[in-house]
């Protein structure tokens, strides 16, 4: 191998590498901040003192009761979105792709909804445990992405007609969402209706725990499958004849694209275009690189989640606002910007 | 016929169909080893398909393809991919990869899961930029090329991948004359120096009986004719498989038969009455 090129890769790789190192920075920064802020004021320090096992027995409580496990479940559940985004990108080599545009989402709140229909009892508590519930909201998710698999048939690698089907199923899920909730009790569908617009109030660290757990092996699958991308990046015919399987291979990625992104909104609900944006801008930051592509996609999924928790409990205080409702105001205009930006391309 | 070299791969009797559409029919072609096989054809004839089935990326309902005596249905994808290339007729990637990044991935089906990159790989990626005059893009993106670069950006791919057989589907498509004949010639030297065996799709009839060792016309499925291209550039074989009335030539420069159409031929096949 010549120098000329190792050296060039070791530039970009510096390069590169800054980028991540600043948006690690931004990250802990925000998550610090996500902390700290809320009804009182807890500074940076107090926070570190708490987390290190000290400071007064009221921090204690907000710190470690209240806040974290938000930010935690916020910083899990947005980087895990924005993982399953990046790799729908890559495998459908189109920026448009995303859980929530090809009915992942949708279809992991159908489950849930269904879910919550089927196993509660009269007075609206759960008859099985509360840790089912990313099981529906995987079935929920992969029936949809199935579903817009088979319905594309054919020209499945055909990255518009998923994305069409995509919208399609997720429209029929989001209305059977929308009857279930209706012919389901009141106080439920109101329950159903927070968790819908995605919400990251409510959770403990007994559902961090199992979040955590059940996306281990999920993302250590998608990390070994992540190897196999840039074949992939070619046309079906080339990415074929080097030697990918790239019919199974495709399936696999979309498979473990959906679980990631049903395990995380089965418990903060279905926060919207985190899986777009994310690994969007991840793509213009680091470029191709793909582990710095990943783990930067993670970071700012997690930072939008964490920062839109942060926004609705600062501004909208004492009033809950669903974060989904904020990162869905964010991102229904930057999807719009990338539709017509990728119109006038085709021009 | 008889000095061409004993078969590398064997179509047997393949039948391969779309939906209800018969595009290959129980089609059977022997291809020598280290020559440079050519298929023509007119459009939908079933020749990129064909070429296409040889690198199992279409199977056929019946029949087999066999690779030194071996069904290519038992071999693995990275197995087979080591010993036929193939560069598809419009072949694309991103346009923020590098040209190296490209030229690399040929070394794919040579990578286990957890082996790293080795010195070979880096040696292949090399050589196959040289020899295709890419090296001093190496770094340029996919999107910032021209045709005759992205061109050669592809076959250096395909070369990369160092298998003995390379089928190219079409490769002198969009590229002006000097870029065909650039393209055609370091496939020629491939065969030559390397002792490659080549399959290729082309479109222009003249440039096939200059490159082919053997010509296949394909005609609605089958086989019409295969041989040397002075035995298939016969006019009567021509107004049947091309419907063009064309007189033949002897190219005084190359010694190839070249043809020159005068128009249309009048079809002389019956057609069922619809």
């Amino acid at each position: 191998m010549s120098l000329v090129m190792d050296r060039a890769s070791a530039q970009s790789g510096l390069g590169i590498g800054a980028i991540v190192l600043i948006v690690f920075a931004l990250f802990v920064l925000l998550c610090l901040a996500g902390i700290g802020f809320g009804s009182t004021w807890i500074s940076f320090d107090k926070v570190a003192h708490v987390i290190f096992g000290g400071g007064e027995k009221s921090e204690r409580l907000v710190v470690l009761q209240l806040r974290m496990p938000r930010v935690m479940a916020a910083a899990i559940a947005g980087a895990a979105i924005a993982f399953s985004g990046y790799l729908l990108q890559r495998i459908t080599r189109n920026e448009l792709a995303s859980p929530g545009v090809l009915g992942v989402v949708d279809g992991a709140a159908l489950g849930v909804v269904l879910f919550l229909a089927l196993y509660s009892n009269e007075s609206n508590a759960l008859t099985v445990p509360v840790a089912w519930q990313p099981l529906a909201a995987a079935i929920g998710a992969l029936a949809a992405i199935t579903l817009v698999f088979i319905l594309s048939g054919r020209q499945a690698s055909s990255a518009i007609r998923l994305i069409l089907f995509g919208i399609a199923v997720a429209a029929v899920a989001k209305a059977l969402t929308t009857i279930f909730m209706l012919i389901g009790p009141i106080y439920q569908a109101a329950q159903a209706a927070r968790w819908l617009a995605g919400s990251v109030n409510a959770i403990g660290w007994g559902e961090i725990q199992i979040m955590a757990w059940a996306l281990l092996p999920v993302v250590a699958i998608a990390g070994l499958l992540a190897r196999e991308l840039p074949p992939a990046d070619l046309d079906d015919v080339s990415s074929r004849s080097i030697g990918l399987n790239l019919p199974v291979y495709r399936v696999a990625v979309f498979a473990v694209a959906a679980l990631l992104t049903a395990i995380a909104v089965a418990f903060v609900g279905g926060v919207g275009f985190i899986g777009l944006i994310a690994p969007h801008l991840a793509r213009l930051l680091v470029g191709r690189a793909r582990f710095a592509g990943i783990v930067t996609s993670m970071m700012l999924g997690a930072m939008m989640l964490v920062g839109a928790d942060l926004l609705v409990r600062v501004a909208f205080a004492p009033t809950e606002v669903p974060a989904g409702t904020v990162t869905a105001i964010v991102g229904a205009p930057y999807f719009l910007f990338l539709l017509m930006r990728k119109d006038k391309t085709n021009g | 016929m008889a000095e061409l070299a004993p078969s590398r791969i064997e179509v047997r009797d393949l039948t391969l169909m779309y939906g209800h559409d018969t595009v290959l029919d129980a089609l059977s072609l022997p291809i020598p080893a280290g020559k440079v096989t050519v298929l023509a054809g007119p459009n939908g004839c079933g020749k990129s398909t064909l070429l296409r089935a040889i690198r199992r990326l279409h199977l056929g309902q019946r029949g087999q393809i066999l690779l030194d005596g071996v069904d290519i249905g038992s071999l693995g994808a990275k197995d087979l991919a080591r010993q036929i290339g193939l560069l598809a007729q419009s072949p694309s990637a991103p346009p923020d990869m590098s040209v190296e990044e490209l030229v690399r991935l040929g070394r794919y089906p040579h990578q286990a899961m957890l082996q790293p990159w080795s010195e070979k790989d880096g040696a292949a990626v090399h050589r196959a930029m040289e020899g295709t005059g890419v090296d001093n893009l190496r770094h340029r993106r996919i999107g910032s090329l021209s045709g005759g670069q992205l061109q050669r950006a592809w076959i250096a791919m395909v070369l990369a991948q160092e298998t003995d057989i390379i089928c190219l589907d079409e490769p002198v498509n969009h590229l002006d004359m000097a870029h065909q004949l650039d393209c055609l010639d370091l496939v020629a030297k491939l065969n030559r120096e390397d002792g490659r065996t080549i399959v290729l799709v082309l479109h222009d009839l003249n440039l096939a009986a200059r490159y082919a060792d053997q010509l296949v016309f394909v005609h609605e499925g089958r086989v019409r004719a295969l041989g040397k291209p002075e035995e298939l550039m016969m006019p009567e074989l021509l107004a049947e498989v091309f419907e063009v009335d064309a007189a033949i030539m002897t190219d005084p420069v190359h010694g190839r038969p070249i043809c020159i159409p005068r128009g249309r031929a009048k079809v002389k096949r019956v057609r069922e009455v619809a």
